[in-house]
């Protein structure tokens, strides 16, 4: 057995299911052995997207997303998706050729162990025959102990040495590890406990560890308990959304009212959230709050530096029920913020009726979400990207969903359709993404992936003809915002070109119907909904306006 | 930097409108969300002065010293501090004159100086900053108007 066929093997022992990526000559043997073994291999027009796709798998299935490209040039492709993976702490392995040990001159020659540490990422490389199982299984252990993507590096020339005989079967990363939930202390319980006892306005904000950690009927019972507010991270948007006294985002996505809210809280408990700056508005959006915090990080910064009052390692779910019981030993209860007045001021919290002039032929992009909201049901999965598209979607889409991923982790546009395949193909369920137009273009290759693929996915492009967030902050610093502006093509009729379908929205009607289409029978879909660059979002009419909406 | 430049007419003696200026427990009152706190030895005085930035709100301790030539109606001001939750740090300073309005018996009032805020807060206000300064301007001058009316209809 050669030595790209054991490393293809233990990849498949590893349970890798699925890989994304393009084939050059560094992986294209090991490429092939995963084939023969029965891995599917999803062919991607760019090695960055192939790894955003990795990265989708993760961040849907919290398990490790594997991709793959050539040696030098390959890799450096992999740039910004791999400090985006990086920053998300998703688990990818990412397999790389590399180029031949013994020739210095080959053109492909790059040291990918400096550009892997430059971009956040684990590096991992095969040395010898003897060891090559050795290094899948560390990369592997890396991403799912350490959550972060890694990069396995194998010379072109190693990867065809014969493996030594009579090796024993590979033992997979997962038969190292154990996973049982991590238990509070007690005493850090006790200490947290005496905080929130004194409370008489708590605020739980939860985030993707308590989603993680299945902490949901934990969280709503201790909200009981406290009479507590719930809110989440971005990260985690749709989770709580439905229930009662749900004030939706903490954060710069906050509503009005759940701003008003958060003001009088006296405590904040974080449940698996980093509580960063966003999350805290700089500790501003709580500015009369101590704060506990339950992760399972040894322990964690807030934003700007600052940590909790009282931190408690461990999971989610046992730490929220300790503090439950424990809470319940003390008979601690107050209707906190659990009164008819507050029921009623975050009853509409999410209608944004400010009204814009809106030019003929073009749509108000909040009703583009309301109406996809409103049409697609909570079996559905939301995908949002970053931008000023993200202001849209992510505060008016608003139902329940089993699954939301949002952009955001490096700032960078064009992640998110990649991400959105990869999670698709994860979960297997339609799921919608809206992203902005320079997002989509930046990837539009990919939707040839997708179509390939069959993946059900409705991509509804918020299409301003622009780079939005620059447009709106040179309006509003009266710069020339025609700068930020950029025609673009019918990218319905590209997806229809590319052999899935598509269509351009110039209505609200029109984008109902489409959408009913996609839902009636989910497969790759784009609609190219015009939107009006006259409507700013509610974040930067306060970050560029001051408005107090 | 945030530039303040207000010039507002007040329907009072320059006089009337010169002692409210000029009196730390009468002006302060006109500045929205502001509220006085003690007296330090050198004439100097503390103020707490809540700002909105969009629904979030930041309230920032401040010390202010005024600077008064009572016989040209002219005052500079100057506020330092930071904010209560000591993520951001705030510089004012500001030039006020008080003047007739030639032929007319109200008063002219001119302000001109400039509000720097850095730190941590920086990233969360932006532009939106100078907005919600040009507000409460705009909201510290019809408060002095009404203040200095509803002093003059007393005296009266």
């Amino acid at each position: 057995m050669k030595v790209y066929e054991a490393l293809a093997r233990a990849f498949a022992a590893e349970g890798t299911r699925r890989v994304f990526g393009m084939m050059g000559d560094g992986n294209m043997h090991w490429m092939q052995a995963l084939d023969d073994v029965g891995v599917d291999l999803v062919e991607v027009r760019h090695e960055g997207a192939g790894l955003g796709m990795a990265d989708g798998w993760a961040r849907a299935s919290h398990t490790p997303g594997v991709a793959t490209a050539t040696c030098g040039p390959g890799v450096t492709q992999l740039g910004t998706a791999l400090v985006t993976a990086a920053r998300a702490e998703s688990p990818l392995v990412a397999f790389v050729g590399e180029s031949p040990t013994a020739d210095e001159e080959y053109n492909q020659r790059y040291d990918q162990a400096r550009f892997a540490e430059a971009c956040e990422t684990a590096f991992v490389r095969v040395l010898s025959p003897e060891t090559a199982e050795d290094a899948v299984r560390k990369a592997f252990y890396i991403a799912r102990t350490e959550f972060r993507p890694v990069m396995l590096s194998a010379a072109m020339d190693l990867q065809q040495k014969a493996m030594p005989e009579g090796e024993e079967p590979y033992v997979p990363s997962t038969s190292l590890i154990t996973t049982d939930p991590m238990a509070p202390n007690q005493a850090a319980l006790l200490r947290a406990v005496e905080i929130i006892a004194a409370s008489r306005k708590p605020v739980i904000v939860a985030g993707r560890g308590a989603v993680w950690a299945d902490a949901r009927e934990a969280v709503l019972r201790l909200g009981e308990r406290l009479g507590a507010l719930l809110a989440t991270s971005l990260m985690a948007k749709t989770w709580l959304a439905g229930e009662p006294y749900h004030a939706g985002i903490s954060g710069f996505y906050g509503t009005r009212a759940a701003i008003e809210l958060f003001e009088e809280a006296d405590c904040v408990i974080g449940v698996g959230a980093s509580l960063n700056r966003y999350t805290t508005e700089q500790g501003y959006i709580f500015p009369n709050a101590r704060y506990v915090q339950l992760d399972t990080k040894p322990h964690l910064l807030m934003g700007g530096g600052r940590v909790a009052d009282c931190y408690v390692q461990g999971d989610a779910r046992l730490a929220v029920e300790a503090l439950t019981q424990l809470l319940g030993d003390r008979g601690a209860a107050s209707p906190g913020y659990r009164t008819p007045e507050v029921q009623a001021k975050l009853a509409n919290q999410f209608a944004d009726p400010t009204p814009f002039t809106i030019e003929p032929g073009a749509l108000d992009p909040r009703d583009v979400c309301r109406a996809l909201d409103e049409v697609l049901p909570a079996t559905i999965d939301l995908v949002s990207g970053s931008g000023a598209s993200a202001g849209f979607a992510v505060m008016l889409m608003n139902r329940p969903r089993s699954l939301y991923l949002a952009g955001h982790f490096f700032g960078c546009i064009g992640q998110m359709l990649p991400a959105a395949m990869g999670a698709v193909s994860c979960t297997g369920r339609p799921a919608v993404l809206l992203d902005g137009d320079a997002s989509i273009l930046m990837h539009l290759a990919e939707i040839e992936t997708a179509v390939r693929q069959r993946l059900p996915l409705l991509i509804v492009v918020l299409n301003d003809q622009a780079l939005g967030s620059e447009y709106h902050k040179m309006v509003s610093t009266h710069m020339r915002a025609e700068l930020a502006t950029i025609t673009t093509p019918n990218i319905g009729a590209v997806a229809v070109a590319f052999g899935g379908r598509g269509c351009l929205a110039r209505t609200v009607d029109e984008v109902r119907s489409a959408a009913q289409e996609w839902l009636a029978s989910p497969g790759p879909m784009v609609i190219d909904a015009r939107i009006s660059r006259a409507v700013p979002t509610i974040p930067y009419r306060r970050l560029h306006y001051g408005k107090d909406e | 930097m945030i530039a303040l430049e207000e010039g507002f007419d007040v329907p009072a003696t320059p006089r009337t409108v010169w002692a409210v200026l000029s009196d730390p427990r009468q002006v302060v009152p006109c500045v929205p969300g502001a509220q006085l706190g003690d007296q330090q030895a050198d004439g100097s005085f503390d103020t707490t002065v809540g700002v909105k930035f969009g629904p979030t709100r930041v309230t920032f301790r401040t010390r202010v010293a005024l600077e008064l030539e009572d016989a040209t109606m002219h005052g500079r001001m100057t506020a330092q501090g930071r904010d209560a939750l000591g993520g951001a740090r705030v510089q004012a300073s500001a030039t006020f004159d008080v003047e007739e309005v030639p032929g007319q018996p109200g008063a002219h009032v001119a302000i001109t100086g400039q509000v720097d805020i850095s730190g941590r807060l920086a990233s969360l206000i932006e532009s939106g900053a100078s907005a919600v300064v040009r507000r409460m301007s705009a909201e510290f001058a019809t408060a002095l108007a009404e203040r200095c009316a509803a002093g003059t209809a007393r005296q009266q």
